[in-house]
């Protein structure tokens, strides 16, 4: 034993002394740029992908959108395909608020060289609506455009009269395209900067891909496998980057600089996305510089910190809103141990437990802030005031939220049902998404927090697998859990919807409705006057504050890169890094 | 032994069949939003947790489901991996030649070093080579493969630069994928590199595969070791031996050709699971390395409920064990004429 002691001493000294070797490396593959993520894509068709991974491949590298951020701002634009960002003064927009008028870019060919026309874009907009396949993005357009959020009837049928719709509200003249929503739409144009992917209309069909006929729809509509559509792995698009191939074997995705886009061609020859899922050889592939880019986790930050030549960006603002949600009533169908004895009786909840607004102040006064931040997110998050993040139009800087105030919380807590909680003591669950660390430790701070009021509190603290949540979720019966929101077009109706509507994601779970909320959210999406708009959000905010439904954090990213990257930008509403401007040296 | 062959071969769909209804009888024990997380992956999708329950029949009875897959499969098809972004007989096709070069590469290896340690420890027990060999299998052994494999990677790799993870390196990857340059024959890449007549690629696809086949041959070198010794140890003991020594027959004749060739039963038995074992896919090797394989998904798909993709795996391997025990019993009637097959 006493040898093998030895080698294992060894062998740890060995590994812990490759850590701190220093490289004067050379730029590796200086015209190609790798980027290694734990993630692969579900999909290259731009109508039916709805994930992180797809998105960061193809947009605006491989198919482009009419208008795009201006540098790292998400509510300005610049023009892309079309020649001018459309706006009421330069007549773009209608005086309603209704109508968009994109004149399109002269000379813009696609990868096999025909050119772009409005024909292309408004077929493209048509399929992307009419592909909404369950869970897709489809309803992203869909809601503007027709005021739907699906294209099929309660049987699954679909409906023909939403094409006949849409074709109206779509049309083309000579270069120009214009698009008259359903009323009017305050992010339309953020919507139009992420989801107007353009795609080659008479390649797509050649490809057997949808006719662009009303006749054609059923065998859009909805597929059942990812595979079932032309574009799934294959792509004709205007932008920087040509797709050379989705290898699904080897997990990579290869893309080449196209020379003959319509701006001056990208400085890199190519850009490969490979999936390493594993850190370990991550970390080694950025240390060699076999890698330029690569996924870290917040707890692997520390792990790359004082790697030489590896630059580390800590703190880059992102669209994404993470919340600690309190259910209001909760389901014990079949029985739930997370609300132990289902009785206020020291050992569990009632199914209201959360309804009570005293319990939720109780528990939003409790928490400590603070701790949860420097501990859980080691300081890379701020403390959110409501649904919609910092930085984004519609957050609130001087919003009012709660302190942490033990005192203050336990006032709260006697004061709720007559002060049988107080009195009694309670018993529940705090999920987490399990793997998670970071939920996991704001779980361990709100068991802390409770249980240090009353020694009568008492909190369990569960971690829960992805397919055991959806079940959860499903069936109502997590009484407290914690999960993020990652925008799908920056916009601040993006959140509140989500966090505050009683139909959006989160508040069918936690049986929160306000129709105050529902009505303000509502007015907030027609609403085309800036600073009504901002008043509707701010008020939405307070409303978030009164009811405390959720308590919300603004976490920041982090991205890892080897330091001979150069033209890096950083805009909260992409999915990855934008290839276009990039290079190494 | 042809009907010996013939007889174990029709074993092999009634043990596929088994498997599959093993897999879709513990997916009972799974609600049906459990069986959409293949599906639904980000929480922007939970709303059409409902629309995507009701269109792949997931709430429906595990008969009616079971009997939808065999319908597909009677179709030829298995079915779409969702975690593959494959149909499972593409990803299998796909996945499983990365894993057959890997364990045939790590198999010599294991089988030449393991075969002479447990030999030589055997003869030259309790002297010096004995001690050696028990420290060293055991200590691989006692470390999971995960451990060497990270070890490996960040010596080899991180320090060293020779054996980087992957299957190729960027060049030789970029080369592969053009047709015009080379073509694919096998997906064995030293195979087809030999085939190609382009050495550099052969000796590219080699680097690669270093580190997984050395963490291999760490970690199941042990047990091969353990059993060719004490097998030996007992086969030294037998009176034919004896007999073969007084007839005053060489120690090299006696050890090779009359003692070691019996003492190779049970080894066979273990190298034919251990080879059945490294084609079933190694997950953390795999993984450690970004070895493109089939245990690697076949994990992954098991994590992510991806139900068609894990019930072609386990067929697949479970058809894989089936042959590699009829290899073993072949080459049993081999090694000792006493054993006939019936």
């Amino acid at each position: 034993m006493t040898a093998l002691k030895t080698l294992m001493v060894l062998a740890l000294s060995l590994a812990l002394g490759v850590t701190g070797v220093a490289y004067g490396q050379a730029v590796k593959n200086p015209d190609t740029l790798v980027k290694v993520k734990f993630g692969d894509p579900e999909s290259l068709d731009p109508a039916y992908a709805y994930d992180t991974s797809s998105s960061e491949q193809i947009l605006w590298h491989v198919y482009e959108t009419l208008v795009f951020f201006n540098g790292g701002s998400t509510g300005q634009f610049v023009p892309m395909l079309a020649t001018e960002v459309p706006t009421v003064a330069n007549g773009g927009i209608s005086k309603d608020g209704k109508t968009y008028r994109f004149k399109l870019r002269e000379g813009v060919k696609f990868h096999d060289g025909t050119p772009m026309t409005a024909e292309d874009v408004k077929y493209s907009l048509l399929r992307f609506m009419f592909m909404d396949r369950d869970g897709g993005p489809s309803w992203i357009l869909l809601a503007p455009i027709l005021g739907e959020e699906g294209t099929r009837d309660e049987k699954g049928v679909l409906r023909t009269d939403l094409f006949t719709k849409a074709d109206q509200a779509i049309k083309t003249s000579g270069n120009t395209i214009s698009i008259t929503l359903n009323k009017p739409f305050a992010p339309f144009l953020s919507i139009m900067a992420e989801w107007s992917m353009v795609v080659n209309k008479k390649w797509a069909i050649a490809q057997g891909d949808w006719n662009g006929t009303a006749a054609g729809l059923a065998r859009l509509n909805n597929p059942k496998k990812p595979e079932d559509t032309a574009l799934f792995s294959k792509a004709n698009g205007t932008g920087p980057f040509k797709l050379v191939q989705w290898d699904r074997q080897s997990r990579q995705t290869i893309l080449e600089r196209n020379d003959n886009y319509w701006r001056k061609p990208a400085a890199l020859r190519r850009v490969i996305y490979r999936v390493v899922e594993d850190f370990g050889p991550r970390r080694l592939m950025l240390q060699q510089g076999d890698a330029d880019i690569v996924d870290v986790n917040r707890t692997e930050q520390s792990q790359v910190e004082n790697l030489p030549g590896v630059r580390v960006l800590p703190d880059l603002p992102q669209l994404v809103t993470q919340g600690i949600y309190m259910n209001l009533n909760v389901d014990t169908t079949g029985g739930n141990p997370d609300v132990g004895s289902g009785r206020l009786d020291g050992n569990g909840v009632p199914v209201d437990f959360f309804a009570d607004i005293n319990v939720r102040r109780g528990v939003a006064q409790a928490f400590d802030y603070q701790t949860a931040i420097r501990d859980c997110y080691r300081g890379y998050a701020t403390l959110g005031n409501g649904p919609v993040p910092k930085g984004m139009f519609g957050y609130n800087p001087n919003g009012k939220w709660y302190a942490t105030d033990p005192a203050k919380a336990a006032a709260a807590f006697r004061e709720a049902r007559g002060g049988q909680v107080w009195n009694n003591g309670f018993k529940f669950t705090v999920a987490f998404n399990s793997g998670n660390t970071t939920r996991q430790c704001l779980a361990q701070v709100m068991k802390a927090n409770l249980e240090a009021l009353n020694p009568k509190f008492k909190v369990d603290v569960r971690g829960v697998t992805w397919a055991q949540y959806l079940s959860l979720y499903r069936q109502k019966k997590l009484p407290m859990w914690i999960i993020g929101w990652a925008a799908d077009f920056p916009d601040a109706d993006n959140f509140a919807s989500p966090f505050m509507h009683s139909s959006g994601t989160y508040p069918s779970a936690q049986s929160y409705k306000n129709p105050e909320a529902d009505k303000l959210i509502e007015q907030g999406r027609t609403e085309t006057d800036t600073a009504k708009r901002r008043a509707i959000y701010f008020k939405l905010q307070e409303i978030a504050f009164n009811d405390a439904h959720t308590l919300y954090f603004y976490p920041v990213k982090l991205t890892v890169m080897r330091s001979w990257v150069r033209g890096w930008y950083n805009n909260p509403a992409f999915f990855g890094e934008y290839m276009y401007t990039m290079s190494k040296q | 032994m042809a009907s010996f062959i013939a007889r174990r071969m029709l074993l092999l769909p009634v043990v596929a069949f088994g498997v599959t209804l093993l897999i879709f009888a513990l997916l009972q024990f799974l609600a049906p939003e459990m069986r959409a997380a293949a599906f639904i992956t980000n929480p922007n999708q939970l709303t059409a947790l409902d629309a995507i329950i009701k269109k792949y029949g997931l709430d429906q009875p595990v008969y009616v489901q079971y009997w939808n897959w065999l319908r597909e499969v009677f179709s030829g098809n298995l079915g779409w991996s969702q975690t593959a972004r494959l149909p499972v007989r593409a990803a299998i096709g796909a996945f499983f030649p990365a894993t057959l070069e890997l364990t045939i590469y790590a198999f010599v290896p294991i089988m030449l070093l393991g075969v002479w340690l447990g030999t030589a420890a055997a003869v030259h027990r309790d002297r010096f080579i004995d001690h050696l060999s028990r420290v060293f299998s055991i200590s691989f052994r006692s470390l999971p493969s995960f451990v060497w494999g990270l070890l490996i990677l960040m010596i080899l790799y991180g320090r060293m630069n020779w054996f980087p993870p992957g299957r190729l390196s960027l060049e030789a990857d970029l080369f592969v994928r053009d047709p015009s340059r080379f073509q694919l024959h096998t997906n064995l890449l030293t195979l087809d590199a030999l085939l190609n007549g382009q050495l550099w690629i052969f000796f590219d696809a080699l680097r690669h595969l270093m580190g997984p086949v050395l963490t291999l041959t760490m970690v199941s070198i042990a047990l091969l070791v353990r059993i060719t010794r004490s097998s030996m140890l007992e086969v030294l003991r037998q009176d034919y031996v004896r007999t073969a020594r007084a007839k005053g027959l060489g120690e090299d004749v006696v050890i090779d050709k009359h003692a070691r060739k019996n003492a190779l039963i049970p080894v066979i038995t273990l190298s034919s699971l251990t080879f059945v074992g490294l084609l079933g896919g190694v997950v953390i090797t795999e993984t450690i390395f970004n070895f493109p394989g089939i245990g690697r998904w076949g994990a992954f798909a098991a994590q992510q409920l991806d139900i068609p993709g894990v019930t072609g795996f386990a067929m697949f391997v479970a058809g894989l064990t089936v042959l590699g025990n009829l290899g073993a019993d072949i080459l049993y009637a081999y090694f000792d004429p006493r054993i006939r097959l019936q």
